[in-house]
């Protein structure tokens, strides 16, 4: 039992562990020029220097609610306003800037999810995924697919654009039996 | 009635996750070129994929799974994500893949069930 909590401390250790995750990707032109390999993949984990916790957390176990499912759900109109509201009032006269935009995505998942927490709804575990792109004459598809609990999780989605940019949010609303 | 998981409370894995999803995307677009007439069925089956892959695993998760496919045309793209959840036992990972003619960016989250 000892070595199963070692193992799990030092995988906890790696990887960050503060209640605020805040990751970033960028997609950057590659060099026209495509020699040795077609096609190429790539993993990164989220992790952002000064998020990590010291001591290291063993997981809780919750007692049983005796509830049959969510007593107030997710508010999905309420959360698009609020999506709407932060993407116009951040992006509106921006242009696109790489710098710029890599920065903004950060802070506008991390105001969005200030205020989706502001609303205190019970039992709700919040994701926030932001991407901001540059308006060329590309083609883009965004997709997702979800497993889970249908009666009590949902999600929020927005699109903000301008003469330069594009941005797309989410907000995935899961519920914790 | 037997507990699948009963007791030991699993972390999310990144690595495997991550080489699942590798996995699905090459199977789906491995060697193709952009051609927008395949994308919505690329990303829907990407997704699907990755997701029977993931819940194959056995683990006890619900999941999330994010794809973007971009033409590549000199634009640029950022994102970003932010989550209020357990991170002792929930997490995520993002696969980023490209070749010749497109970007292909693929994101799982899982939220752990009580068990």
């Amino acid at each position: 039992m000892s070595d199963l909590a070692k193992e799990k401390a030092a995988r906890l250790l790696k990887k960050r562990g503060s209640l605020s995750s805040l990751g970033s990707h960028d997609v950057r032109t590659k060099e026209p020029a495509w020699k040795a390999k077609d096609s190429i993949s790539t993993v990164s984990y989220i992790d952002e220097p000064g998020h990590h916790d010291d001591i290291p957390r063993p997981a809780m176990q919750m007692e049983n609610t005796y509830q049959l499912g969510p007593t107030k759900r997710f508010p999905v109109l309420t959360v698009q306003d609020i999506l709407k509201d932060v993407l116009a009032s951040y992006l509106q006269e921006e242009k696109y800037e790489p710098e710029l935009c890599r920065q903004m995505t950060k802070t506008i998942s991390e105001v969005v999810k200030a205020r989706v927490k502001d609303m205190m709804i019970p039992r709700y575990k919040v994701i926030v995924v932001i991407s901001i792109g540059q308006l060329t004459d590309q083609n883009m598809r965004m997709g997702s697919r979800c497993l889970w609990d249908a009666a009590s999780d949902t999600f929020s989605s927005h699109t903000f654009k301008n003469s330069s940019l594009f941005a797309v949010a989410n907000v995935y609303g899961v519920y914790f039996e | 009635m037997e507990e699948y998981h009963s007791g030991d409370e699993v972390a999310f894995s990144p690595d495997e996750a991550s080489n699942a999803v590798k996995e699905c995307i090459e199977g789906v677009i491995g060697g193709v070129d952009y051609n927008q007439n395949n994308v919505n069925q690329w990303t829907a089956r990407i997704v699907e994929h990755s997701l029977t892959q993931l819940v194959k695993q056995g683990k006890p998760f619900k999941y999330i799974v994010n794809c973007a496919v971009m033409q590549k045309s000199g634009a640029g793209l950022h994102t970003a994500n932010s989550c209020y959840w357990d991170t002792t036992t929930d997490g995520s990972c993002t696969v980023r893949w490209e070749n010749r003619t497109m970007y292909c960016v693929v994101g799982v989250f899982a939220v752990a069930i009580a068990l």
